[in-house]
């Protein structure tokens, strides 16, 4: 132990100088006293590498977005390398965020499906994303999931939220039949419809655990 | 073994209760919301029994074998089947830490040389619920290292599991008809240098608990809450320089456990905060008058029916149609802009005084200290005793000592003889 004359009060620890008049301590007796949590260690730098990582990523947008614009035409080549920098953000923020891996999957695919879309506007022609790269990604995406609900069935809970918002996600493709957006309708037809069947499974196949889960996900 | 009564359940989940709601949201680096209680043996930890303790007692406390998961309303609590994992004490206190990190708990237990630490995320315990679980966890730490002590029904997995364990008394003592408006205003704030790294400052003041007594007893007619609520705004008020004249008056906010009041054995979050305020401008603020304001006030709001219409106001908050409909990532957002603007802004610090560890006799030998540290913003203290001393423990993220040197100071000049302990090392200043 020690003891500071000036504060008359004693020291359980290791310091050599009195934290409330930093006058020095003078030791009490024979007990040793000692430091009695973790010292500090260096931060890791990655904190600094990922706004670092942003910073690069935002600056060669802007400095494309200027250069595309001076030229005097429409902005083309300059939106797609903004889109693909936010894109590369976004991504390195889903896949950075501890959650389950099947969360990160059908996260990186409305994603990526995004992206794609918005690069289709960007050249000015979107139909090759909204026929094809759309309804195809969420119909894999929905099928994996259920996949992976059938084959890993204890586990079906932790991934029934991903595959009611992806399933959700894939009737869109058959909005945008009905509203003439799709130039080939047949993949957006399929999509719809395998979405389709897979939400009415969900609602009406529940066992008595699945209804347990739809209260859980549900209560308000 | 007797813990044996609660059968392990696998599908069981619960709705967050009234004030776990908003700590999911809000919660990040520099605002953890966690809360510590620590241990000191008389001998060095083996984490691996420690690892196995928890896990023993884990299916006995359902309210803590939890993971939280997202609704599309509401976040709610789900059985967690994964094996818990202890790991060695960090360097910062109340670490900020992602559950899915954590195999999903919402609590960390840590080792260090002969501290054995419990820090809990407040979505699913107060400090009352917390020190059952731990108590627990150390008492089966001991069983499990060879010695065999009599719990004396103090040790709560020793007893038969109650469903009240896991009752949301803010919702069982909901009345309708007793909802009134709860409007705060803002608060002043300690403001200062911060440390780097989210780290906080923790000094602990180790006074003998009779001679405190005594002397609030005796000398000021207080409780130990009073005494030391009046002593921190009566620090503040002397060691700061924007508090007299500051527009905005000092709220000292002290969380009261409702447990006793409501008949309550819940191990979930069930406390209230009261508070005691001061006006900023008043320039002749003695210690006396602040102590016997601070009497009014307590005795004012630690009034039964006052506090259960401040718990119907907030459980009338949420049971908003419009609220509840709202999903869950809007809410997330509405919390945090509500929780920046008003969170923070209507509380000056906080005194959160847990009492007296009750141990078993054959424990007591065993645990030679104890600390429970709550790391909010401004200033916190926390009170916690064992046996013949008690521990007064200071925690901020502030770089400043002249309000904690006031109060130490002020104690000393009472005659009470302190023992100081910190985290703080020489040095620390100029590297964090």
């Amino acid at each position: 132990m020690k003891y500071c004359k000036s504060c008359h009060v004693h020291y359980d620890t290791d310091l050599e100088h009195c934290i409330l008049c930093n006058g020095e301590l003078e030791q009490e007796g024979d007990q040793i006293s000692v430091y009695k949590f973790s010292d500090i260690t260096k931060r890791s730098a990655s904190r600094f590498f990922n706004r670092f990582f942003i910073f690069i990523n935002v600056i060669s947008a802007l400095i494309c977005l200027y250069l595309d614009l001076i030229s005097g035409l429409p902005l083309t080549w300059s939106l797609v390398v903004t889109i693909t920098n936010i894109y590369v953000i976004v991504m390195f923020t889903v896949l950075a965020v501890p959650t389950l891996w099947t969360s990160k999957m059908t996260k990186s695919i409305i994603v990526t499906v995004m992206a794609i879309i918005l690069i289709g506007l960007a050249i000015r022609d979107y139909s090759w994303a909204i026929d094809f790269v759309f309804p195809i990604a969420v119909g894999t995406n929905i099928f994996l999931i259920s996949l992976l609900i059938i084959t890993n069935k204890k586990k079906w809970y932790d991934y029934f939220a991903g595959l009611t918002i992806i399933t959700l996600i894939g009737l869109i493709p058959g909005l945008f039949n009905l509203i003439h957006l799709t130039t080939q309708r047949v993949p957006s037809f399929i999509c719809f419809s395998y979405a389709l069947i897979t939400l009415l499974g969900i609602i009406f196949l529940p066992s008595k655990s699945s209804r347990e889960e739809f209260k859980r996900r549900f209560h308000v | 073994m007797r813990w044996c009564i609660q059968l392990k359940k696998k599908k069981y989940w619960y709705k967050l209760d009234n004030a776990g709601k908003i700590f999911p949201a809000v919660s990040k680096d520099d605002r953890s919301n966690v809360f510590r209680l620590s241990f000191y043996l008389d001998e060095m930890v083996d984490p691996i029994i420690l690892e196995e303790a928890v896990n023993k007692i884990l299916p006995r406390f359902e309210t803590f074998a939890v993971q939280l998961k997202n609704g599309l309303f509401w976040n709610y609590f789900a059985a967690n089947p994964h094996e818990f994992k202890i790991n060695i004490e960090p360097a910062q206190l109340c670490k900020y830490f992602k559950p899915m990190n954590n195999r999903g708990y919402l609590f960390k237990v840590y080792y260090l040389n002969n501290k054995i630490t419990l820090e809990t995320f407040h979505a699913i315990t107060d400090g009352a619920g917390a020190l059952h679980f731990f108590k627990s966890i150390v008492y089966h730490y001991f069983k499990l290292r060879g010695f065999n002590i009599d719990h004396e029904g103090k040790i709560l997995s020793e007893k038969p599991y109650s469903r009240k364990e896991s009752e949301d008394n803010f919702v069982s003592n909901y009345d309708k008809d007793k909802r009134r408006n709860l409007k705060e205003e803002k608060a002043y704030h300690i403001e200062g240098e911060h440390f780097s790294h989210h780290w906080f400052l923790f000094v602990k003041a180790r006074v003998n608990t009779k001679a405190l007594i005594e002397l609030v007893k005796n000398k000021y007619h207080a409780s130990i809450t009073q005494f030391i609520t009046a002593l921190l705004a009566y620090s503040i008020f002397k060691e700061t320089n924007d508090f007299i004249g500051n527009k905005k008056p000092l709220k000292i906010f002290v969380p009261v456990n409702l447990r006793p009041y409501f008949d309550s054995i819940t191990l979930r979050n069930f406390s209230l905060y009261i508070k005691g305020t001061y006006d900023s401008n008043r320039t002749d603020w003695t210690f006396e008058n602040m102590l016997e304001l601070t009497k009014e006030q307590y005795v004012d709001q630690l009034d039964k029916d006052k506090l259960q219409s401040r718990i119907s106001s907030l459980v009338g908050f949420e049971k908003n149609a419009l609220l509840r409909i709202m999903p869950l990532f809007i809410k997330t957002i509405a919390f945090k802009i509500g929780y920046n603007i008003l969170g923070e802004s209507i509380s000056s610090c906080s005194i959160s005084n847990l009492g007296i560890v009750d141990l078993p006799t054959g424990f007591k030998d065993k645990i030679t200290d104890v600390d429970f540290v709550n790391a909010a913003y401004g200033l916190s203290m926390t009170l916690i005793s064992l046996e013949e001393h008690t521990n007064i423990i200071f925690s901020t993220p502030v770089k400043e000592m002249a309000i904690i040197n006031h109060v130490i100071s002020f104690l000393v000049k009472e005659g009470l003889d302190i023992t100081i302990d910190t985290n703080f090392k020489e040095g620390y200043d100029e590297i964090l």
